[in-house]
């Protein structure tokens, strides 16, 4: 810690152009302030932002030898980043500036009370000075990141990811839970809207990726470890090869989806005759025709939509699946418009509650209503029922589009159009530690504008693991991710925030009480001079300053906001207020 | 409880052409109708694509009443040729109910 008697402290009051100096009187603040202990000069900006501004700034600081700063102007995430380059242009530690928010939490604030307000004022920079002069000079942390990724999945998703990452020089490892790559659509034929083979599609990112030296296949893989941070991970898997340890800067999860299985009895779940999308689709992708359980050929096809989506909560299904799955519709229609060119005869009926075939799938739900399909619109209070009367399926339903005319469809076949679920990945998520919303989809930072990145620094997401996607959104969320992995890897280092926990090694007792608090898992126990102890990963630390008020010996501080450095200034806010 | 039965929307399509199962029951055509009509032409076309025989038998007048003005059919976002289908419907009850 730095004695008082070296602070150099320069205080920039600004006025705003108004939006402060209407308020609060400016030049009155600065001329209370000036004399304070080490404070070296005082003074005010019209706009201390402006280059001019930084430029008068630069020169106090070198003429003066300032070594703090002070500035009171707006909030700091507005220039708290403008200040602390211009602080480092002119040879000040960065750290060692202090920004004070006048106007959002003063003069905009306080509008109709100016003299309260200027009293304010003076008594926040008072503080920022208090704090200033307990400030120490920081150095960021510097993170040599590992040009190399991992891709957990092997579907399209992570195939593509691994391409594109490879396009842009950084090594891939790809690792697949199952024997084969490809996920879903190594199991589908007819792609909507090409009518590409899903099989052919999937050979084909297999061959690109034979291609490459730079990316390695683990299939059969499984994670079982993780330790490390953004630039720098290690992650052991298994294989049936033995464990490996992978070093990785960085993680992509594509990890793909999972089809809702009905309940037994859930609309005639487990009848003879009764099958989901998924499981049609792989028997019709295997080359086998259209036919009842029987095995008679179907000349009525019944669809029932949102099986597994958009449910509400019941007193029997407390835990439900709230998401529209979005794709289902589509796949539907696009699939009954395949069965109509297959076979002309087939009568279809859609039951639907709502059709989502969004953008440019609208025209694949008006073709398929132009060729035959019917369209039957129920009720989510009234869904339809289906029961067997002898080898006959019947399905009841009560038509909204027919003045609510109770319907009877002989079926020959029912499918259940089920919604999308993520995957079981309890343990993957855990060992991961993969932030998920509450449907288990892994959860972005921003829904738009961070949306494949996630809380944990260095972890990104792609493709339905996230969300219900199709195939065309899966890949390109892909892509996105590979270019916040490129973006964070092909510089070679990255530098963190200093402002991190860490531990006053005289005091700590080991009681651990901080390890449960952490969320980023930054805290580890240790033994110092033969005690137990905790110690800071400073990689993984944010700052966040979570574990300090839980510390009973006060043997945690965060740098930057030390408690001896909140103490001081709370108590010159306290000082000012009490005159 | 009416069961449904594809059989009397193939009869209709043997008279001439009857493209309602395009319709995606937005109603605009009974906003349009000048007549009024409430169940011309989306209800009975929906009658006739369901095969709900007896709904459509109950409402004969109401098939011959159409002015045929159009107004329906130029409007029609789902492209349905209504007026064209009421025609149709026509033939088929010409043929079926008074064997002309």
């Amino acid at each position: 810690m730095k004695p008082e008697t070296q602070s150099r402290i320069g205080i920039y009051v600004c006025h705003c152009g108004g939006n402060i100096s209407d308020y609060v009187d400016v030049a009155q603040v600065a001329a209370a302030v000036a004399q304070e202990p080490g404070v070296t000069i005082s003074r005010t900006h019209m706009f201390t932002c402006s280059d001019a501004a930084q430029q008068e700034i630069i020169k106090d600081i070198q003429e003066q030898k300032l070594n703090g700063l002070v500035i009171a102007s707006c909030s700091p995430k507005l220039h708290m980043y403008t200040f602390r380059a211009m602080a480092e242009r002119a040879g000040v530690n960065p750290y060692q500036y202090v920004q004070v928010n006048l106007r959002e939490q003063d003069s905009w604030a306080h509008t109709h009370h100016r003299d309260e307000a200027t009293r304010k004022g003076i008594a926040l920079v008072k503080a920022g000075i208090a704090k200033s002069r307990l400030s120490e000079p920081l150095v960021p942390l510097r993170v040599n990141t590992k040009p190399r990724v991992l891709v957990v999945g092997g579907g399209v998703t992570g195939l593509k990811t691994a391409l594109a990452l490879s396009d842009l020089g950084i090594a891939v490892d790809v690792v697949e839970r199952s024997e084969r790559l490809g996920g879903w659509v190594a199991d589908w034929k007819k792609l909507y809207p090409t009518g590409q083979d899903g099989q052919a599609l999937v050979a084909e990112l297999e061959q690109a990726l034979a291609q490459r030296a730079n990316i390695k296949v683990h299939t059969q893989a499984k994670v079982t470890g993780r330790s490390g941070n953004l630039g720098d991970f290690t992650i052991r898997i298994r294989t049936p090869q033995g464990e490996q340890d992978l070093n990785v800067g960085a993680l992509v999860m594509a990890t793909g989806f999972a089809a809702y299985a009905p309940l037994p009895q859930e609309f005639g779940f487990g009848l003879p005759g009764v099958v989901t999308l998924p499981e049609l689709k792989k028997s019709l992708s295997r080359g086998e025709p259209l036919q009842t359980s029987d095995g008679r050929p179907v000349k009525t096809l019944a669809f029932i939509y949102c099986v597994g989506s958009r449910q509400k909560k019941t007193a029997a299904q407390p835990q439900v699946n709230t998401h529209c799955s979005r794709t289902c519709c589509t796949a539907a229609a696009h699939l009954g418009l395949n069965l109509t060119g297959a076979y002309p005869a087939l009568r279809q009926y859609h039951l639907y509650r709502d059709v989502r075939t969004y953008g440019k799938h609208e025209l694949i739900f008006g073709e398929n209503r132009e060729k035959g399909a019917v369209y039957v619109r129920f009720d989510e209070k009234e869904p339809p029922v289906v029961s067997t009367e002898g080898a006959q399926l019947r399905v009841k339903v009560k038509d909204t589009l027919t003045r609510r005319e109770e319907l009877e469809i002989a079926a020959d076949l029912v499918v259940l159009v089920t919604g999308m679920l993520p995957r079981e990945n309890a343990e993957l998520i855990n060992i991961l530690k993969v932030p998920v919303d509450r449907n288990g989809f892994f959860k972005e930072i921003h829904p738009k504008l961070r949306p494949v990145e996630t809380v944990m620094d260095g972890l990104f997401i792609a493709g339905a693991a996230q969300s219900p996607r199709l195939i065309g959104e899966a890949v390109s969320s892909a892509l996105a991710a590979v270019s916040k992995c490129g973006a964070l890897l092909k510089k070679g280092y990255v530098d963190l925030e200093p402002m991190i926990a860490v531990v006053k090694t005289d005091k700590c007792t080991g009681c651990n009480a901080c390890l449960g608090v952490c969320p980023y898992q930054a805290i580890e126990k240790t033994v110092c001079d033969g005690r137990d102890q905790v110690t800071v990963i400073p990689f993984s630390c944010k700052g966040c300053g979570a574990c300090v008020p839980l510390c009973p010996e006060n043997a945690l501080d965060v740098k930057g906001y030390t408690d001896e450095q909140m103490t001081a200034a709370i108590t010159a806010l306290a000082q000012e207020a009490a005159v | 409880m009416t069961r449904v039965n594809a059989e009397l929307l193939k009869t209709v399509e043997a008279s001439g052409e009857f493209n309602a199962v395009a319709c995606m029951n937005c109603g605009t055509c009974t906003a349009l109708c000048p007549l009024g009509l409430t169940n011309l032409p989306r209800e009975i076309f929906r009658d006739v694509v369901l095969g709900l025989e007896e709904k459509v038998l109950a409402n004969v007048e109401t098939v011959f009443s159409c002015l045929l003005c159009r107004m329906c059919q130029v409007n029609c976002p789902a492209e349905v040729k209504i007026a064209d289908n009421v025609r149709t419907l026509r033939v088929h009850l010409n043929k079926t109910l008074h064997h002309l």
